[in-house]
């Protein structure tokens, strides 16, 4: 495992995050889109206790734009200038770094200007203009591996946001396209990753999706976020992602795979559990070196 | 004699594979030097390192070509010295079983010597 950089999440006077290998695992997560100002506090609130209580690092997740609905009928986000205000009220209650993502460049200096980490979204991994916009936001960046691309192929896309000045970036896997509205984990991706020389990071949630299953609306597999989770955390990731929801059928975005709330705490704990034995076998019998071509 | 460095590839140690390899197609070379920003040669990586890759690699092309030049290759390479003479050129290839030689001004690459220029500078005498 080729993990070199460690980066730094946080600006001003908000917890800074730390993420890079012999590190904390790091939890990324809360709701998939923004809903209101009291749901987020609520969301925020309640993810900031289980982490406060198992010690675990994390930053507060959630979009105020949804631009890559299956349907024009659902859900679309609650609007950049809203969403971001939310965004900061939940930094300063919480003293804890948001990440939201953006669609389209215009949108990056805003978010950049309040988030302390800024997302790629998958499908949009590989378009120059958005890792320009990402990259001079100056904030860290969160690179999701976009559905379609093997995971060595994302260095082009790192190459991309290295020219424009970024080196805080953070990986991410959310699974790759099987054939049809269907997603599979290949476990390979994060030391393969790695190799950039940055952190990686999976996407739990998002990688049981099955894309656009139900004809208008994506689909999901609840039931293999635990066992995805604990081969991930034993594969060697650096922070995990997960969106969660107090009410998953009622969610507006990603009902179908977004964690319920209530088993949270026992998905991380276990997280935690195995990234630190990870890192204690690493410590004991050193780097993963069985094959030199 | 020497070939200066417009003349044969040249290139960075995160150059991708794949871009290292065009290169070496479109000047018809079996070899690329690998220097750092002040030209200090680095390394070397040739027909015959990849070949060997291949047969021994089992990654899929698609990843290797996207590889850094660097992680394939050959670090302390036979070279030589500006000033070597040519007969000691001719042995060193000879002893080495190779046609390309790096030249060097102390660690710097300023060219390369083919078996192909020697024999025309040659018979050109």
């Amino acid at each position: 495992m080729t993990v070199k950089k460690t980066i730094i999440v946080g600006y001003g006077s908000v917890k800074k995050v730390y993420i890079g290998e012999n590190l904390p695992l790091v939890f990324i997560g809360g709701p998939c889109a923004i809903e209101s100002r009291d749901h987020s506090l609520f969301m925020a609130e309640s993810i900031a206790k289980i982490c406060a209580k198992h010690n675990i690092p994390w930053i507060f997740k959630s979009c105020f734009d949804k631009d890559c609905r299956s349907s024009v009928d659902s859900f679309h986000g609650i609007g950049m200038h809203e969403g971001l205000s939310i965004l900061s009220d939940v930094r300063k209650e919480f003293n804890v770094p948001v990440v939201s993502d953006f669609s389209d460049p215009i949108w990056a200096k805003e978010t950049g200007e309040v988030c302390d980490l800024v997302q790629v979204p998958a499908y949009l991994c590989r378009q120059t203009s958005i890792l320009r916009a990402a990259a001079e936001t100056l904030k860290p960046v969160h690179l999701k591996k976009g559905q379609f691309m093997s995971p060595w192929n994302m260095k082009n896309s790192v190459r991309k946001l290295e020219s424009f000045g970024c080196d805080q970036i953070l990986l991410a896997d959310r699974g790759t396209f099987f054939g049809y509205s269907m997603l599979v984990n290949d476990m390979t991706s994060f030391p393969i990753m790695s190799k950039t020389g940055y952190p990686v990071c999976f996407d739990a949630t998002h990688s049981i999706q099955l894309p656009t299953s139900m004809g208008n609306i994506s689909g999901g597999q609840r039931e293999f976020i635990p066992p995805l989770v604990r081969a991930a955390s034993a594969a060697g990731i650096n922070a995990l992602f997960m969106e969660t929801h107090n009410n998953p059928s009622k969610a507006l975005s990603d009902s179908n795979t977004v964690l319920d709330l209530k088993y949270l705490e026992t998905i991380l704990v276990q997280a935690k559990t195995i990234h630190q034995c990870r890192l204690e076998l690493y410590s004991k019998f050193g780097e993963d070196i069985v094959h030199k071509e | 004699m020497i070939w200066k460095k417009d003349k044969f590839p040249v290139v960075k140690p995160d150059t991708i594979l794949k871009e290292v390899l065009d290169k070496m197609d479109s000047f018809c070379l079996g070899i690329a030097c690998i220097v750092d920003d002040d030209q200090n040669l680095i390394g070397l990586i040739t027909d015959g390192d990849i070949r060997r890759k291949l047969l021994s690699s089992q990654k899929p092309l698609s990843a290797l070509f996207v590889d850094d030049v660097i992680d394939h290759a050959i670090f302390n390479p036979v070279t030589v010295q500006k000033d070597t003479s040519v007969s000691q050129v001719i042995k060193v290839m000879d002893e080495n079983k190779i046609w390309d030689l790096p030249v060097l001004d102390k660690s710097k690459l300023i060219g390369l010597i083919h078996l192909h220029s020697i024999l025309k500078y040659i018979l050109d005498q």
